[in-house]
């Protein structure tokens, strides 16, 4: 019992990490109906932006809330820059677009800080608390609430303010929302910037854990991915949920079937992205989409 | 005076289509003014112009400035309330974040708390359900909703496209008389597009028939009921 607890809470921050990068997801699919394959490698690129800032001496509560708006920024560059051009292309071509935008973010972070594991400062210890008699470490317990209060932040931001409100209404239906006098194109540009910095989040949350490195991020994306299928790709609050049910699961199962171990974390991952699109295509928080013909 | 709009010699279309063949209109302040003809005439393509929504040519004015070079966001924002076809609501959102929609670019706190009042008086159905999801309205109820989010954005001039399209004749005439409302209360100039004939040249002054996309005729609304070519062709009787 003791253990199952421990591995629970773990796969919680675990859960918090990919819950960030899925919810990065979602707002850009919301946005353009797409997924961006270059979400993680943006994530990874923000976490080399943390650890210049701290290798250069900057406390780490500092670092992080100033990459978190570099992030931001960059995400509505990137929008900007690449996206905009292709809008309205076909979806296809956006889809190579963004898997360039891996490939180019990924050889220009190989290309800058090289391909050698760095170890990324974690300002919680790996020291155990005993939590209702489960040892969990402050770095679990400090992953989940840093995500838990940018998850809220996000979700604050989205539902309850005027800005928010534009914002969805944007995404959802760009031509009325034009027609109300929203700046849709500029409200797909802060989608990305939002995105980013979610993925920002994920990303310096994973370092400490994985090192950091260029293709840090590449195994989180695929359960960021898991997460916000699960979840159903349209909804946020899906995601964050899809997130923590993926981290715990693959804890638990890496625990408990022998056969999964270390080694099948990933397939599990994959299973869950399977099973979700055979039984429940919408996901947990979906709506099916019905379409008149 | 200046017209409040001013369309001269507009066409416009989609891709190598051609719907409007040059059309000259004008909506003067405070006026109705009503657009008729057939399915495919180029109604729905003539609002549509107006607010940027298709490419054109020619000349727009709205309040003394061209629209030429705007985008329909600035074109809205300078005063123009587009209820387009199939009512343009937001079915992913709640029927009062519809609503926020409508006035979210207002900074005059009070007066948008008072013409809440006001939309909440004309449409209480909209009260009761405002915390629900504007997908579980009915038709009726939605084309109420798109009026009260227009009437919250304060605009000098209302493009409406088929207000009437779908809804039991009942509903029509309440929604009707409350467009007739608006436009006296607040002097909103109301540019109406509509199939039902007999309804609009009841609420207009002046009226437009369109055919295959150019204006075949124009005047008073009175003159037009009269008219027996009207009549037949788009009265019925």
């Amino acid at each position: 019992m003791q253990e199952f607890l421990q591995q629970v809470i773990s796969g919680i921050a675990t859960g918090g990490i990919f819950a960030s990068l899925a919810l990065a997801l979602v707002l850009i699919y919301n946005a353009m109906g797409l997924v961006n394959f270059a979400q993680g490698e943006m994530a990874m690129l923000a976490t080399f932006v943390a650890f210049t800032l701290i290798d250069h001496g900057m406390n780490y509560w500092i670092a992080l809330p100033v990459t978190l708006v570099i992030a931001f920024a960059g995400g509505i560059a990137i929008q900007r820059i690449v996206i905009r051009p292709v809008e309205h292309a076909p979806i296809l071509t956006l889809v190579i677009v963004t898997l360039g935008l891996a490939t180019l973010v990924n050889g220009l972070a190989g290309f800058i800080f090289g391909y050698v594991p760095r170890s990324f400062p974690s300002p919680f210890s790996v020291q155990t608390v005993n939590l209702l008699g489960a040892y969990v470490s402050y770095r679990d317990l400090g992953v989940i609430g840093v995500s838990a209060v940018v998850l809220l932040a996000i979700y604050l931001l989205l539902q309850r303010t005027t800005l928010g409100l534009t914002l969805r209404a944007a995404a959802h239906h760009p031509e009325a929302s034009r027609l109300l006098g929203v700046h849709v194109s500029w409200m797909l540009a802060l989608g990305w910037g939002l995105a980013s910095a979610a993925g920002a989040v994920s990303g310096i949350m994973a370092a400490p854990i994985l090192l950091l490195e260029p293709n840090m991020m590449q195994t989180i994306i695929i359960y960021a991915f898991a997460a916000a299928v699960l979840g159903g790709i349209e909804s946020p609050l899906g995601a964050v949920v899809g997130g923590v049910i993926v981290g715990v699961t693959v804890n638990l199962a890496g625990t408990y079937l022998p056969f999964v171990g270390g080694d099948l974390q990933l397939a599990v991952a994959l299973a869950i992205i399977v099973a979700v699109l055979v039984l429940k295509p919408n996901g947990l928080f979906g709506r099916p989409s019905v379409r008149r013909v | 005076m200046a017209a409040l709009l001013e369309l001269t010699g507009v066409s416009a279309g989609y891709g190598p289509t051609a719907v409007l063949h040059g059309i000259s209109l004008s909506v003067e302040e405070g006026e109705i003014v009503s657009v008729l003809g057939a399915n495919g005439a180029g109604k729905t393509t003539t609002l549509r112009a107006i607010t940027g929504g298709v490419r054109w040519s020619g000349n727009i004015r709205f309040a003394g400035r061209s629209l030429g070079s705007m985008h329909t966001e600035d074109i809205v924002r300078s005063g123009i309330a587009h209820v387009p076809e199939g009512r343009g609501i937001l079915t992913e959102l709640t029927v009062e974040e519809n609503l926020k929609l409508g006035s979210h670019l207002r900074r005059d706190g009070a007066a948008v708390r008072k013409d809440y009042d006001r939309i909440f008086e004309y449409f209480p159905v909209l009260r009761e359900r405002r915390r629900l999801s504007a997908s579980t309205l009915s038709g009726g109820e939605q084309q109420m909703l798109a009026l009260a989010r227009a009437l919250l954005m304060r605009p000098k001039l209302m493009l409406l496209d088929e207000p009437s399209l779908g809804l039991a004749p009942m509903i029509v005439r309440s929604i009707f008389e409350i467009i007739r409302t608006i436009n006296q209360v607040d002097r909103v100039a109301v540019l109406l597009v509509e199939q039902n004939a007999r309804l609009a040249l009841e609420m207009s002054s002046q009226a437009y028939v369109l055919e295959v996309g150019r204006i075949a005729m124009r005047g008073e609304s009175a003159e037009l009921q009269g008219n027996e070519s009207v009549r037949r062709s788009y009265l019925g009787y």
